[in-house]
């Protein structure tokens, strides 16, 4: 078969062949062309790929890592200075050269698998971490809980311990509270149950009732379940306790009662 | 080359030091993942350093013959790979914020990125984009025409004024 002379047509189609993006029919016939020896179009798609060399060019750059540079960099040990090769290469040697780039090849190939298990194990790791930190907040409140209950019983069994029952009032009757209070050492603790959850901005808060007055004793909140427990660092005397009360308040608390009372004992 | 080819290992430290980074742009710019376009630019230079004989300094010159090579394995690699799963990953380096200090070298690499960037910017956007889906993508004249849901002819025709007009404000602006 005899190739269609040099055209306007098939240089039309040399930037796309020179591109790679020529297909079906142009190609193979740009490419029966090209093969029968068209001179023209031979000088023409050399331009072509300076122009696309240029367009390669015109990427950023991007420094390579130090790991790439020194892999690349270490093929060549050993050959630091300029050695011309011999003109034909004795075959053990041929054949270790060969060796050592399937080697070479093969360490690349390795790569894609490391880097497949390097993302398994960077996900196993995140995901220990993730573990370790929900593990580590349970130890926490584990221990704030512990703390807790030593104190409770600190102020619970010690000999003279005085305790006080509160009934629900009006808006909370069914709920109940009970203080405990230590003589010894002016600690008391107190627990509230069922009272139900207020609604934002209002808290409730405690009160003991020491020689007719109300002395503020601390705001709380109830859990789901309408619980609630709060420690009193010091009572002054007391002997001078005549009652306890809960009331609720604005958040916050106020210094004295304001609003409407739930618990009483 | 010829000093590579015969197996100068300084000339070829010379070499990788000077076409690494835009090598490396070029594959991350076809990848779009970072550490799969240098896993790319190793065998790259293993080429180089292995095959350097092969080099025609008549076709073209040694950045332009490496950057070819690079383009060439970075497209089969995008062959093999799932189409969807591309660009998942950014490249960090996108503004060019690992450049080397500018050296004279650099300054001129700059100068000719320049002029590349503004030739491409002189193109419709349509031209654009079909020349750099066939370049930096791979796609034959049907691919990019089902990829734009356009027309072959006009892809065609884009591509062949689009590399047209690239030419002649290269041309322009080197002279």
């Amino acid at each position: 078969m005899t190739a269609a002379p040099h055209s306007a047509r098939f240089e039309e189609l040399l930037p796309a062949y020179a591109l790679g993006a020529l297909d079906g029919d142009d190609l193979r016939e740009l490419e029966e062309h090209l093969t029968a020896g068209c001179e023209e179009c031979r000088r023409q798609l050399e331009l072509w790929d300076r122009d696309l060399e240029a367009l390669a060019g015109s990427v950023v750059p991007v420094e390579p890592s130090e790991t790439t540079r020194a892999r690349v960099l270490r093929m060549t040990a050993g050959a630091a200075t300029a050695v011309p090769p011999p003109r034909r290469l004795p075959r053990w040697l041929a054949l270790a050269a060969a060796a050592l780039l399937v080697m070479a090849v093969w360490g690349v190939a390795g790569q894609t698998r490391l880097r497949g298990e390097l993302e398994r194990l960077t996900a196993e790791r995140d995901r220990l971490a993730r573990q370790v930190a929900v593990l580590d907040r349970e130890v926490t409140l584990a221990r704030d809980a512990a703390e807790r209950s030593a104190q409770a019983l600190q102020v619970v069994a010690a000999p003279g311990v005085k305790s006080v029952v509160l009934a629900g009032l009006g808006p909370a009757p069914q709920a109940k509270g009970q203080t405990y209070v230590n003589p010894r050492q002016g600690g008391a603790l107190f627990y509230a149950f069922d009272l139900p959850a207020l609604p934002q901005g209002k808290t409730y808060e405690l009160w003991y009732i020491a020689a007719g007055k109300p002395v503020p004793a601390g705001t709380f909140a109830v859990d789901p379940h309408g619980a609630a427990s709060v420690r009193v660092e010091r009572v002054p005397d007391v002997s001078s306790i005549q009652a306890w009360a809960v009331t609720v308040e604005p958040a916050g608390g106020v210094p004295q009662p304001t609003g409407a009372m739930v618990l009483k004992g | 080359m010829s000093r590579v080819a015969a197996h100068d290992g300084a000339a070829f430290t010379r070499l990788f030091e000077h076409h690494a980074p835009v090598t490396l742009g070029l594959l991350s710019r076809i990848l779009g993942r970072r550490m799969e376009a240098e896993e790319v630019l190793q065998e790259v230079f293993l080429q180089v350093w292995t095959q350097a004989d092969r080099y025609d300094a008549d076709r073209s010159t040694p950045r332009g013959y490496i950057l070819m090579l690079a383009r060439s394995r970075a497209l089969d690699r995008l062959r093999r790979r799932d189409a969807s799963r591309r660009r998942e990953e950014v490249v960090g380096a996108e503004q060019g914020e690992a450049v080397s200090p500018l050296g004279t070298e650099r300054l001129e690499s700059l100068e000719r990125r320049r002029q590349v960037t503004g030739a491409l910017d002189s193109l419709s956007p349509d031209q654009r984009r079909c020349i750099e889906l066939a370049f930096f993508e791979g796609l034959t004249h049907t691919q990019i025409a089902e990829r734009l849901e356009a027309p072959l002819g006009t892809v065609k025709s884009r591509i062949l004024l689009g590399m047209n007009k690239l030419r002649q404000t290269l041309s322009a602006e080197l002279q």
